[in-house]
């Protein structure tokens, strides 16, 4: 199946009724939870993703990637008009955002913002069915030995781009992987580090660790910050719309963001923040003014808004294609597919065209819902922040531990929830970004699996794996990122020495 | 000095999961075991834990100011508050049941957050019922009604 059919197809899928009230249900939710400071899609997607259970696979897919996406919509709205990120790929949007707020264009930079994102989401999504169908074809013919050394050089990529020091995202990795061998051995059964438990025989499951790492850690910041009240801006329908300059300097950032989101995204990181990053200091940089960015430049709001929506979408490229997740809202994603029985991979587009399709084409008409939801909606979500933040986060904590409950009706997953919940306010107050720790978990028993497959296809000979020419290449990329930075560093120190004291 | 206990800590339970992987068969390189993996994780994460000692033991000591560590006093308090009402959730919903402590839960973290007693215990009340009744009546989860439901 082509592209074009392939997609023709999924519109049939994504159309039906079911399908098009999950997509909106989960596109609504995730601007609210983009929204909501606080509360980002990461843990909305966990919280929901056991009432997903009773639904079809592609129907799940749909709606929890419909919050994720939607979120980076919603996350805008706050850091426009409140000057308060609603999530992480939002902060950037506020240096421009909330200044034009100051002079009186909220409205244009909303307008500019949604518009972008809507640009950014279905550009991200032609990119997803090229991209995706073509690695799929390409992966077919990856072994034990490629697979492994690509989650390898995911986890190597993401320490390194994850923000914070590199030791503290490599301990990450170490809890993650450390945790992904709890329970029982796939291949001797023999029970590991389960301390005589039953219930960890089965392994740790990842949405309690992300509810808590996520959800609850999240509620705890909110607690220890106090109730706080927002300053809410108030945009009239009419006031949305931009002039005729703020269209024409908005249109090439647009473009330009579009394509830097969705390329970051292929990349093992926190992709939708770090592409906002990039997109704000490209724009700058190619500005012959680029002293207005910070005062409320247009620009400084199209370029961020369009890269974190286009980022989303390349993430699903190695998720759909390959089957390894390399951030966490993308390993909820395979959670819930491998919860439905699916095997995620190259193999999907061929074995269930419905999934891939349906969900390939959800996208297209979840961008269009959240487009006609956000511009005329804007004042309706932003009053949800006039709801007492503390009652919503009491309100929150009791959904996860219900729905931690409920996965499996364990209490186990009850005291996991609470462990990994104080654990991850623990590592917000060091800085420590937790996404290693939930891709390690995800990847640890897939890194096992086709470790020990790949050696006893090459009867232990470890060099046979590496001399794989495919596997040389993939695992070359981290090793150059993580090797360079300190080698640059290092050559630098001697000629600052060297240089003389003026 | 947090670094330092935080370097320690780590190295800690590294070199903890390295011995109990170390007591699973390994196998052969060519024939991996059980505890083939878990060995690798472990050496990575004890040499892992070995950097950061010797990284938080280069930088010097720093002292914290008193005026910030009395100004997060009164949130360090409401967090601690949340995370025993959590803890006692987790342990008293097998014995009390999924209605009486998930209100309990409610009430009583709302009012450490900032509402009346009035207010959390309405709020209490209504979200123990909503809950429950989506939950176990018509979602099927098999929430433990405690020792009044028979």
């Amino acid at each position: 199946m082509g592209p074009l059919e392939g997609l023709a197809y999924g519109f049939t899928v994504a159309a039906t009724p079911t399908n098009l009230l999950a997509c909106f249900l989960g596109v609504l939710v995730g601007t609210i939870v983009g929204v909501l400071p606080g509360i980002g899609p990461v843990g909305a997607m966990a919280l929901l993703l056991p009432s997903t259970f009773a639904l079809q696979p592609a129907t799940a897919l749909i709606m929890l990637a419909g919050i994720y996406y939607g979120a980076m919509y919603g996350g805008s709205t706050t850091s426009i008009l409140v000057n308060v990120p609603g999530e992480a790929g939002s902060v950037v949007t506020l240096l421009d955002g909330y200044q034009m707020t100051r002079k009186g264009r909220a409205g244009a930079a909303l307008c500019i913002a949604a518009v972008g994102s809507f640009v950014a989401g279905t550009v991200g999504v032609v990119g997803i069915m090229l991209a995706a169908a073509w690695l799929a074809d390409v992966a077919i013919r990856f072994g034990p030995p490629e697979y492994f050394a690509i989650a390898l050089g995911g986890l190597l990529l993401l320490s390194r781009l994850s923000g914070g020091s590199v030791l503290h995202s490599f301990v990450m990795v170490a809890i993650g992987l450390a945790l992904g061998t709890v329970g029982m051995d796939t291949v001797t059964a023999l029970r590991r580090f389960t301390f005589g438990s039953v219930a960890l025989s089965q392994g740790v499951d990842l949405v309690p660790v992300i509810m808590g790492l996520y959800g609850v850690a999240e509620v705890l910041l909110l607690a220890e910050q106090g109730v706080a009240k927002a300053l809410i801006v108030s945009v009239r329908l009419k006031e949305l719309l931009p002039t005729r300059e703020e269209w024409r300097r908005s249109w090439a950032p647009i473009g330009r963001g579009s394509v830097v989101g969705f390329i970051t995204g292929l990349i093992p990181g926190p992709a939708a923040v770090l592409s906002t990053f990039i997109a704000y200091n490209v724009e700058k940089k190619v500005s012959r003014t680029p002293e207005r960015f910070g005062h409320g430049a247009i620009e400084g709001v199209a370029a961020p808004e369009s890269a974190n929506n286009a980022a989303t979408a390349g993430a699903m490229v190695p998720l759909l294609s390959l089957g390894i997740p390399f951030s966490p809202a993308t390993a909820i994603l395979l959670g819930a597919l491998v919860i439905h029985g699916l095997q995620p991979g190259p193999l999907l587009i061929v074995q269930r065209p419905e999934v891939f399709w349906g969900f390939v084409a959800s996208m297209y008409i979840g961008n269009f819902l959240l487009l006609i939801l956000n511009l005329p909606l804007v004042g309706l979500f932003v009053s949800v922040l006039r709801l007492p933040q503390h009652v919503l986060a009491t309100l929150v904590l009791l959904l996860c531990l219900v729905g931690a409950f409920s996965l499996s009706n364990s209490h186990l997953d009850l005291w996991i929830l609470a462990l990994f919940g104080v654990f991850g306010y623990a590592l917000r107050k060091l800085n420590v970004d937790v996404s290693p720790l939930v891709v390690a978990l995800v990847l640890g028993p897939m890194m096992e699996k086709t470790l020990r497959q790949s050696l006893f296809i090459t009867q232990g000979s470890v060099v046979d794996i590496v001399a794989r020419p495919l596997t040389l290449a993939i695992l070359a990329i981290p090793v150059v990122a993580l090797a360079v930075p300190p080698l640059l560093r290092l050559r630098r120190r001697p000629r600052a020495a060297a240089a003389p004291v003026a | 000095m947090l670094e330092r206990v935080v370097a320690l800590v780590v190295l800690a339970v590294a070199g903890g999961y390295l011995m109990l992987a170390l007591a699973l068969p390994y196998g052969t390189t060519a024939r991996p075991g059980a505890g083939f993996f878990p060995t690798l994780v472990g050496i990575f994460a004890c040499v892992v834990g070995a950097g950061m000692m010797v990284a938080a033991f280069r930088t010097p000591l720093r002292a914290r100011s008193a005026l910030a560590a009395a100004s997060e006093t009164a949130g360090r308090t409401r967090a601690v508050s949340t995370v025993l009402v959590l803890v006692a959730f987790c342990a008293l919903m097998p014995w009390l049941g999924y209605p009486l402590v998930a209100f309990g839960f409610v009430t009583v973290l709302l009012q450490r957050l900032g509402s009346s007693w009035r207010a959390a215990g309405v709020i209490g009340v209504l979200a123990a019922v909503v809950s429950f009744y989506v939950f176990a009546v018509l979602l099927d989860v098999p929430l433990p009604s405690g020792p009044w439901s028979s």
